[in-house]
């Protein structure tokens, strides 16, 4: 068995539970793999190798003593660069954070580690998660596997690009307006991003508190689930999770609902991407499902709604960063006001700043009612209106991204055309609804992948991962690049 | 909405220098133009969400973070504490 590496999750368990394999050669393989094709994908900021070496050992070791073993034992997976790992490294890709050690476990990482699961490293993503190509990050700039001029998409750029090279079967991300579901459809994979609330908070860096959810990307329709039943649930570090236990799902959509709402499906969306989304709407219409008609009028203001009380949040939540307590300190020292300029000015990159300054100008005095209050208004609305259409289907289906990956550096400059392409994925986070980005092809103008998001009822991830499930079946598999 | 971009940086405790203003204000421009775009929508409170509403843990004594481990990410540390600028004279 030379290609450990490029199993399935599943595949790995059953093998490692029939003791075919042991978690040390699995892990190995992993590690040799990421080696050989790390330095063409770049998707990790730190390795772990050795603690992950060793972990492995003591998974074997409890196996052959006949001990229980959690949900995915023995099985390597990454985390992205956001979430602490006691002892290593938590960089966000930023200057900022690039030497700060995490003194403790996000409860996600104490949950992978209950379960067994075997940590090989840390992935890049754009710096503080802000961005949606990957090319904001201050460390290792992932590159997208099926054609590395090509960016993977963000803002867990790592995460998505190590699970679609094969290095790992999956990896956790955080999405905060599509952070997971976007570098998933660049790259071809899944993404989830659960219902707010239901993956703990705890431990992860801030962006926009109110958005931020963990989640995680995988190659197919299992593995995606087995990670996030192991992650998922109530934790009393996180004031916002719920008792949630995640009940399975199946594999028909005979009978369901889909809807599909015209406002995703406008001029900015290229037609490549329509295409190939219309296909998996037949094919799952094909399979059982009904498709139905829906609007969500306040979509054509979400964008808006979305980048103020985001950035509103992240300029709060970066105040923390004034070079006094931990993370980098800029090279003035004389006084204190001058501290914190240099400190900042030198430690974000140029993305970071501009949502630190729209944050700040939106709540600024005079500004705030004009557009934070109107932005949390929306927000509402927009709320109502899922919660309506959701009355006459069970699911949604949208593109996941307008548009597919793009050459690096081709829209640098423009700052808000990229923001724009967001704006199938924002509006989740805003409503707080579960989604999940699931592959349908490519554009045959560049060869690159195409995803399409189906969105579900709050805390009804189930019937997301049935409908996924359904399509994976139907279509015979996702394709794999061979990297 | 005209952005004043020293204006806003120095709320925001950064300094943009001198030859990058122009490009953050037209990048910035570009931005809020952008987000500008909202509807006057009527209403006055934002609700509490009262579907997702958050619950707190049990207030009990539990062991917190060593000393050393919240000090080991400090740029400056002498005798147990972190070092800053001086503040008052």
């Amino acid at each position: 068995m030379d290609k450990l590496y490029s199993l399935s999750a599943k595949s790995m368990k059953e093998l490692l539970e029939k003791r075919e394999v042991s978690s040390v050669e699995i892990t190995k393989s992993v590690i040799e793999r990421i080696e050989k094709t790390d330095k063409d994908v770049c998707a990790y900021n730190s390795y772990n190798f050795e603690n992950a070496l060793k972990n492995a050992e003591a998974v074997d070791a409890k196996r052959a003593k006949g001990e229980t073993l959690g949900a995915l034992a023995g099985i390597p997976l990454a985390v992205k660069d956001n979430i602490h790992v006691k002892g290593l490294k938590t960089t966000c890709s930023s200057k900022m954070l690039e030497n700060f050690v995490a003194p403790f476990n996000a409860t996600v990482t104490d949950k992978l580690n209950a379960s067994d699961a075997i940590i090989v490293g840390k992935t890049t993503m754009d710096e503080f998660a802000m961005g949606s190509s990957g090319e904001s990050s201050k460390l290792a700039v992932a590159k997208n596997p099926w054609d590395t001029s090509r960016i993977p998409g963000g803002s867990s750029s790592g995460s998505a690009v190590t699970v679609a090279a094969s290095q790992v079967p999956f990896a956790m991300g955080t999405d905060t307006g599509g952070s997971i579901r976007m570098p998933a459809a660049y790259t071809g994979v899944l993404g989830l991003k659960p219902t707010y609330g239901t993956v703990s908070r705890y431990g992860i860096i801030p962006l926009a508190s109110s958005f931020d959810q963990a989640g995680p990307m995988a190659r197919n329709v299992d593995d995606l689930a087995m990670l996030f039943g192991a992650v998922c649930g109530r934790d009393t570090k996180d004031a916002v999770t719920k008792n949630y236990t995640f009940d399975g799902y199946g594999d028909s959509v005979k009978g369901m609902k889909i809807g599909v709402p015209k406002e995703y499906y406008g001029e900015g969306v290229q037609p490549a991407v329509k295409e190939r989304v219309f296909e998996a709407i037949e094919t799952l219409k094909a399979q059982g499902a009904e498709i139905i008609d829906i609007s969500l009028p306040s979509t054509e203001y979400a964008l808006a709604a979305y980048y103020i009380i985001c950035c509103a949040e992240a300029a709060s939540n970066l105040g923390r960063y004034d070079g006094l307590r931990y993370g980098f300190r800029g090279s003035n020292t004389s006084n204190v006001e001058d501290l914190y300029l240099t400190t900042r000015s030198e430690g974000f990159g140029d993305e970071v700043k501009r949502r630190i300054m729209l944050g700040t100008c939106v709540l600024s005095s005079g500004y705030s009612d004009a557009y934070y209050k109107r932005a949390k208004l929306l927000q509402q609305n927009l709320a109502a209106e899922f919660t309506e259409a959701f009355k006459s289907c069970d699911v949604i289906i949208t593109p996941s991204i307008a548009l597919t990956a793009w050459k690096f550096g081709e829209k640098a400059g423009n700052p808000a055309e990229v923001y724009a392409a967001d704006i199938c994925t924002i509006t989740l986070n805003i409503a707080g609804l579960p989604g999940m980005s699931v592959p349908c092809g490519f554009d045959s103008s560049n060869n690159m992948p195409v995803g399409f998001q189906i969105i579900g009822k709050k805390f009804r991830e189930s019937d997301i991962l049935t409908v996924a499930k359904c399509y994976e079946n139907a279509v015979g598999g996702f394709a794999v690049k061979e990297f | 909405m005209k952005i004043d971009i020293r204006h806003i940086a120095k709320l925001s405790k950064l300094s943009i220098p001198e030859d990058q203003i122009e490009r953050f204000e037209e990048e910035m421009q570009a931005i809020l133009s952008m987000v500008e775009h909202l509807p006057e929508i009527e209403g006055s409170a934002v609700v509490v969400d009262t579907t997702n509403t958050m619950e707190l843990r049990a207030d009990e004594v539990i062991p917190s973070a060593s000393r050393e481990d919240m000090l080991m990410n400090a740029p400056q540390v002498a005798a147990g504490c972190i070092v800053m600028p001086k503040v008052v004279e």
